[in-house]
C-alpha cells in the first residue's frame, strides 16, 4: 500500500483525515451540488436573489412535477430508454461474437482486425459524421431513434470488442481445447462454456456502453430533429434555451437527465471501475 | 453434406460470429471516416449531387483565419487537458486508504465522469454565471466582480475547457488508484526497509510502478481533448464571435448550419489525421507493453 | 488393425519444426507413456492426435480410419489436461456428462454414464458439487470421469498428475493403472517424469527436441537405451557418463582408454564407422558401482572421496568426487559420480573410497552418441 496506510488505532488522525477528504469531495462537487439545491429552490426566491442561502421552502415536488407536467423531458427520457437499451444489447451480443472469435480462432489478419476495432474506437464522431449521417438519410432512417440504435451499437462495438476480446483471453486455454476435444461445436461452446464465463465481464460493459449511449449528445443532435425520438441530452439542451430564467426547473432537469447513470454507478460501482481500467493495469 | 459441415464448422462458424460486428464497424465507422476523406475533394451541399473540387477545400481551409482559431484552440485544450492526469494522481494519492467509508467517498469523486457532457455543460453554466454563479460567490467574497468568462474572447476556450476537465480528472484518478492497489508490495516494503519515504519512495519506488498506467493516463486524455465538441456546443456554441471553436466544432457548423459538407469533410480530414499519429502512438505503445507483459 | 497410427507426421510453429517426421504405432489396449524433456513436443503430439493442433504433413490414423482433417470430437478420443479444465461454472455431474450433451444424447443415457464413471471414480458423493469444492485428488478424478463418460477408443493424458503433491501422485498412478486393467480401452499418456513412465507403462515412446529417440518396453529401455540420451534420461539417480578414446577398433574388440581409468576392452561392439582415435563415451549406472577393496584386480577402478551420503533406508546413494575422471552430463552438473549400494552403508563424508564396475556393466556410445556395447539381459519380471 502506498500511501502507508494510516494505523487502525490511530483513532483521532482516521476521524480527521475522513473529515478532510470529506470536505474535498464537497469541494470537488460544489457545482453540481449548487445544482442541486437550485433543483429544490422556488422561483420566488431566485426571482428575490437568493441563489446561495438555505432555501425558505422546498419546491423539490412542484419543481419536479414542472418538469414532467410542462416540458417534454418525461417523453425525451423514453426516448432515451428506446435508444439505450437496445443498443447496449447489440453492443454485448456482437462484442461476445467478436471477442470470442478475436482471442480463440488465431487466424492471418486477426491482429489487424483487432487493431482496426481499437483504433476506430478512439476517433472522434465528428470525423464520420458527415458519411453517417447521409447514410441514414439514404436509409430512410433520419430522425427516428433507429438511426442512433445502429451508430451507438456499430461505434461501442469497437471499445466492447477490445473489453471482451480482452477478458476471454484471459480464461485458462484449456478450458476451450476440452471444449472442442468433447466434441462442442463452436455455436455449442460459445453457449455452454463463454457466455456463462463472462457473465461479470457482461455485467461491466453493460453498465459502461449505458453511460456512453445514455450520455450522448453529439449523435443526437446529428441524427434526430423531432422532440418525437430526441434523447434527454438533446432535451435537455433546449430546454435550458427555452426556459432561460427558470434555474430551478433547469437545474431539476438536469439532475432528472443524470440520475440513470449516476444511480446505475452507484449500483454497479465495482463493475464500472473494473470495467473502465481493464487493460490500464497490468496483471 | 453433414460430414462437410462437421469439418468445416470450426472455422466457418467463427467466421460468421465475426462478420456481423466487423461488417456493421467497417461500414458505419472506418468506411465512413475514409468516404469523409473522399467527400472533402468535393463541393456537396449533403442533398443535391457532389461537384468534384480537388483540393480546394483545403486551398480554402489554408487561408481560413478561423481554421486557425480552432486549431489554436485545440492546443489550449490539450494543454489543459494535461493538468488532468498530475491532479488525478494527487487525488487518487490522497484518497487511498482503506478506512471504513472511503470507499463512498471515493465513489463520490468518480461522479462526474458518469454525468452528460451536456450536464457537466450546464453545471458550469452555473459556476460561470457573472450574476449569480460559484465564480461570482468567490470573487464577491472578495469584494471583486467575477469576468463574464464565456462572454470573454480571451479567456472562453479556457473556461469551457477547465469544465472539460473535471470529468477527465475524475477518470485519471480512477485508473491511477487501479494503478495504486497493483502496486507490487514486496517493492514498497523494500523501499521502506531500505529508508525510503514519502516524495522519495513516490519518486523512485511507486512511479516507476505506475508508468504503464500513466501512459494510458496520458493518452486517454489527449485522445479525449482532440474530442471535444459537446462542451462547446452546450456552453457557447464556438462563441462569442467564434471565438473558442475547435475543428470538430468548426466541422460541424460548416456542415450543419452552412451546409458546406465539402468543407466540413475538408476539415474532418485534418483531424483525423491528427487523430491517426496519436492512436498510432497509443496502439504501439500498448503493444509494447503487451509484449513485455508476456 | 493397431489403435493409433501415426505416419510421417510434421509439425510446424511459426518457424519451429516442432514435430519431426513422427512415426508410432500404438496397439489396442496399450498403455503407451510418451515420456521426454520439457519443450520436448509431447503436448503438441499428443494434440495433433486429438485433432488440436493440425498438421503439417503426414498421417493420423485411429481403428483404422484415416482421421487427419476430423475434428477432435470426431476422432473417438478424449483428452485429459493437466489443469483439469474443469468447468467451473457446471457441477461435477455437469461436467462429466458435458460430451454427451453436445452430442445430444437422451437424458437418461447421460445419466447412467455419469452415474457410471461417478462409481469407477468414487465420486458418487460428489456429483452436485462444483469443481471450486472439491480437492486437488478429486478435481483429477473429475477430469478423467468427463473422459470415460463418452466411453472413447483412446484417452489422452497430458500430464495429468504433475499438480498433485507427491502422495496422492503415487495414488493416482495406482489408480490410473487400475482403471486401465477395468477399462482395456488404449491410452496414451504424457509425462516428463520418468518414474511415472517406468511404473505405468507397457511401452514408452521417449522424445526428444521433436523426434523419437527410442520406443520400447519400461525394462527393455533402461537395460538397452538405444543411445547416450535416452541412457541418460530414464534412471534415477542418472547413468555416469566418462569421455574416452578409442585406442584400437577391430572385429574382435575395442580398447578404451580414460582419464583416471586403467585400460578398457570391450567385447562385441558394433565397429561400423567408429576408427581408432574417436571420441567415446562410457556409461555406467550407479547401481553398476560397487566399492572395492584393495587388489580386486580385474575391475576398472578409481580412487576418489566422498562428498556428499544420501541414506535411503534399505539402499545407499554416494555421491563421489568425480575429478580422477573426465565426466560429462553428470547429475545436475556437480562434477560428481554417483554411487547406489543396495545396503546401508557407514561410509562417511570426506573418506576416501574405491570404486570400480564389471566390464560387461558398461555401456559404450560412439562419437553420435550411438550405443555401441551389445544388448545386455532384461531383467524378467
Ligand atoms: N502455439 C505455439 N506456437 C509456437 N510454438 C509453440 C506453440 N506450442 C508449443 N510451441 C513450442 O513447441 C515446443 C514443444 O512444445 P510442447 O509440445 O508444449 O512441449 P512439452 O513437451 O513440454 O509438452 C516448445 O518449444 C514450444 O515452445
Ligand atoms: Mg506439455
Amino acid at each position: 500500500m502506498y500511501p502507508r496506510p494510516i494505523p487502525e488505532d490511530a483513532r483521532i488522525q482516521r476521524a480527521l483525515y475522513l473529515g478532510g477528504v470529506a470536505l474535498v469531495v464537497i469541494l470537488w462537487l460544489l457545482p453540481l451540488l449548487a445544482v442541486m439545491l437550485t433543483s429544490i429552490r422556488s422561483n420566488e426566491e431566485l426571482m428575490a436573489g437568493n441563489y446561495w442561502g438555505w432555501p425558505q421552502k422546498f419546491s423539490l415536488i412542484e419543481n419536479y412535477k414542472a418538469v414532467f407536467e410542462q416540458t417534454a423531458m418525461l417523453r425525451f427520457f423514453l426516448n432515451s430508454l428506446l435508444i439505450t437499451i437496445p443498443s447496449v444489447i447489440g453492443v454485448l451480443i456482437l462484442s461476445t461474437l467478436t471477442g470470442f472469435v478475436l482471442s480463440r480462432y488465431p487466424f492471418r489478419g486477426s491482429n489487424l482486425i483487432f487493431a482496426l476495432f481499437v483504433g476506430g474506437n478512439f476517433l472522434p464522431a465528428q470525423i464520420m459524421m458527415i458519411p453517417v449521417r447521409d447514410l441514414m438519410v439514404r436509409l430512410g432512417l433520419y430522425d427516428t431513434v433507429y438511426a442512433l440504435i445502429i451508430f451507438h451499437i456499430a461505434f461501442q462495438t469497437g471499445f466492447a470488442t477490445l473489453f471482451m476480446r480482452n477478458f476471454i483471453a484471459a480464461l485458462p486455454g484449456e478450458l476451450f481445447q476440452a471444449a472442442r476435444a468433447e466434441g462442442a461445436s463452436p455455436f455449442q461452446t460459445l453457449r455452454h462454456v463463454v457466455v456463462p464465463l463472462v457473465r461479470p465481464a457482461l455485467a461491466a460493459l453493460a453498465i459502461l456502453t449505458f453511460t456512453f449511449v445514455w450520455n450522448d449528445y453529439f449523435w443526437a443532435i446529428v441524427l434526430t430533429q423531432s422532440d418525437a425520438v430526441k434523447p434527454v441530452t438533446a432535451g435537455l439542451n433546449n430546454l435550458r434555451g427555452e426556459w432561460t430564467s427558470a434555474w430551478n426547473i433547469v437545474s431539476a432537469a438536469t439532475i432528472f437527465v443524470a440520475l440513470p447513470p449516476v444511480v446505475m454507478f452507484f449500483m454497479m460501482q465495482k463493475h464500472f471501475v473494473a470495467g473502465l481500467t481493464m487493460g490500464a493495469v497490468k496483471g | 453434406m453433414s460430414r462437410l459441415w462437421r469439418r468445416n464448422r470450426h472455422w466457418v462458424t467463427p467466421a460468421l460470429f465475426l462478420l456481423p460486428g466487423l461488417i456493421l464497424f467497417g461500414t458505419v465507422i472506418l468506411a465512413a471516416s475514409i468516404e469523409t476523406v473522399w467527400i472533402s475533394l468535393h463541393d456537396w451541399d449533403g442533398i443535391g449531387a457532389k461537384t468534384w473540387v480537388g483540393l480546394a477545400n483545403y486551398i480554402e481551409l489554408a487561408d481560413d483565419p478561423q481554421f486557425y482559431v480552432s486549431l489554436k484552440n485545440n492546443v489550449i485544450w490539450l494543454l489543459i487537458f494535461m493538468l488532468a492526469p498530475p491532479i488525478g494522481l494527487a487525488l487518487a494519492l490522497i484518497v487511498n486508504q482503506q478506512i471504513r467509508g472511503m470507499r463512498i467517498l471515493k465513489s463520490l469523486f468518480f461522479v462526474p465522469l458518469v454525468l452528460a457532457t451536456v450536464t457537466v455543460g450546464v453545471v458550469f453554466g452555473w459556476v460561470y454565471d457573472p450574476n449569480f454563479g460559484l465564480l461570482q460567490l468567490l470573487f464577491g467574497a472578495f469584494g471583486g466582480t467575477a469576468p463574464a468568462l464565456l462572454s470573454d474572447e480571451t479567456f472562453v476556450t479556457f473556461a469551457v475547457a477547465a469544465a472539460g476537465l473535471w470529468p477527465q480528472i475524475a477518470f485519471c484518478m480512477i485508473l491511477f488508484l487501479a494503478g495504486l492497489n497493483s502496486l507490487n508490495d514486496d517493492l514498497i516494503a523494500a523501499g521502506r526497509v531500505d529508508g525510503a519515504r514519502g516524495w522519495r519512495m513516490l519518486r523512485h519506488v511507486v512511479l516507476p510502478q505506475l508508468s504503464q498506467v500513466g501512459f494510458i493516463a496520458i493518452a486517454v486524455t489527449v485522445i479525449g481533448a482532440l474530442r471535444s465538441f459537446d462542451m462547446i456546443a452546450v456552453m457557447t456554441s464556438g462563441g462569442p464571435y467564434g471565438s473558442c471553436t475547435v475543428l470538430a466544432y468548426q466541422m460541424y457548423q460548416e456542415s450543419i448550419f452552412s451546409y458546406r459538407f465539402g468543407y466540413g469533410a475538408a476539415i474532418a480530414t485534418v483531424l483525423f489525421v491528427i487523430m491517426i499519429v496519436f492512436i498510432a502512438w497509443y496502439l504501439n505503445g500498448l503493444i509494447k507493453a503487451e509484449r513485455s507483459n508476456a | 488393425m493397431s489403435s493409433v497410427e501415426l505416419r510421417k507426421v510434421d509439425k510446424h510453429y511459426a518457424g519451429y519444426h516442432a514435430l519431426k517426421t513422427v512415426d508410432l504405432k500404438i496397439e489396442k489396449g496399450e498403455f503407451v507413456v510418451m515420456v521426454g524433456p520439457s519443450g520436448c513436443g509431447k503436448s503438441t503430439l499428443l494434440k495433433t492426435i486429438a485433432g488440436l493442433e493440425t498438421i503439417n504433413s503426414g498421417q493420423i490414423v485411429i481403428n483404422g480410419r484415416d482421421v487427419t482433417r476430423e475434428e477432435p470430437g470426431d476422432r473417438g478420443i478424449a483428452m485429459v489436461f493437466q489443469s483439469y479444465a474443469l468447468y467451473p461454472h457446471m457441477t461435477v455431474a455437469e461436467n462429466m456428462g458435458f460430451g454427451l450433451r453436445m452430442a445430444n444424447r437422451p437424458k437418461a443415457e447421460i445419466d447412467a454414464a455419469v452415474k457410471r464413471a461417478a462409481q469407477i471414480l468414487r465420486l458418487e458423493e460428489q456429483l452436485g458439487k462444483r469443481p471450486k469444492q472439491l480437492s486437488g485428488g478429486q478435481r483429477q478424478r473429475v477430469a478423467i470421469g468427463r473422459a470415460i463418460t463418452r466411453s472413447p477408443e483412446v484417452f489422452l493424458f497430458d500430464e495429468p498428475l504433475s499438480n498433485l503433491d507427491a502422495a496422492l501422485r503415487t495414488q493416482m498412478r495406482v489408480e490410473l493403472s487400475g482403471l486401465h486393467t477395468q477399462l482395456g480401452s488404449t491410452m496414451i499418456y504424457v509425462t516428463h517424469d520418468q518414474v511415472e513412465a517406468m511404473t505405468m507403462a507397457d511401452r514408452i515412446v521417449i522424445l526428444n527436441k521433436g523426434r523419437i529417440e527410442q520406443i520400447g518396453s519400461p525394462l527393455e529401455l533402461y537395460a538397452n537405451p538405444a543411445n547416450i540420451f535416452v541412457a541418460g534420461f530414464l534412471g534415477a539417480p542418472r547413468m555416469n557418463f566418462i569421455e574416452a578414446k578409442a585406442v584400437s577398433v577391430d572385429a574382435s574388440g575395442v580398447s578404451v582408454a580414460a582419464a583416471g581409468l586403467p585400460a578398457l576392452s570391450l567385447g562385441g561392439i558394433d565397429v561400423t564407422g567408429l576408427s581408432a582415435g574417436d571420441a567415446v563415451t562410457i556409461g555406467i549406472r550407479p547401481e553398476g558401482l560397487r566399492v572395492v577393496e584393495a587388489g580386486d584386480g580385474v575391475m576398472p577402478v578409481f580412487s576418489s572421496q566422498v562428498r556428499l551420503v544420501e541414506q535411503l533406508g534399505r539402499d545407499t546413494v554416494l555421491y563421489v568426487d568425480a575429478s580422477p575422471l573426465q565426466t560429462t552430463n553428470s547429475d545436475s552438473g556437480t562434477g560428481n559420480f554417483t554411487l547406489q549400494l543396495n545396503k546401508v552403508s557407514t561410509v562417511a563424508v570426506g573418506a576416501t573410497l574405491r570404486a570400480g564396475f564389471e566390464t560387461g556393466d558398461a555401456y559404450l556410445f560412439g562419437p553420435d552418441g550411438r550405443t555401441l556395447t551389445p544388448r545386455k539381459p532384461v531383467a524378467s519380471t
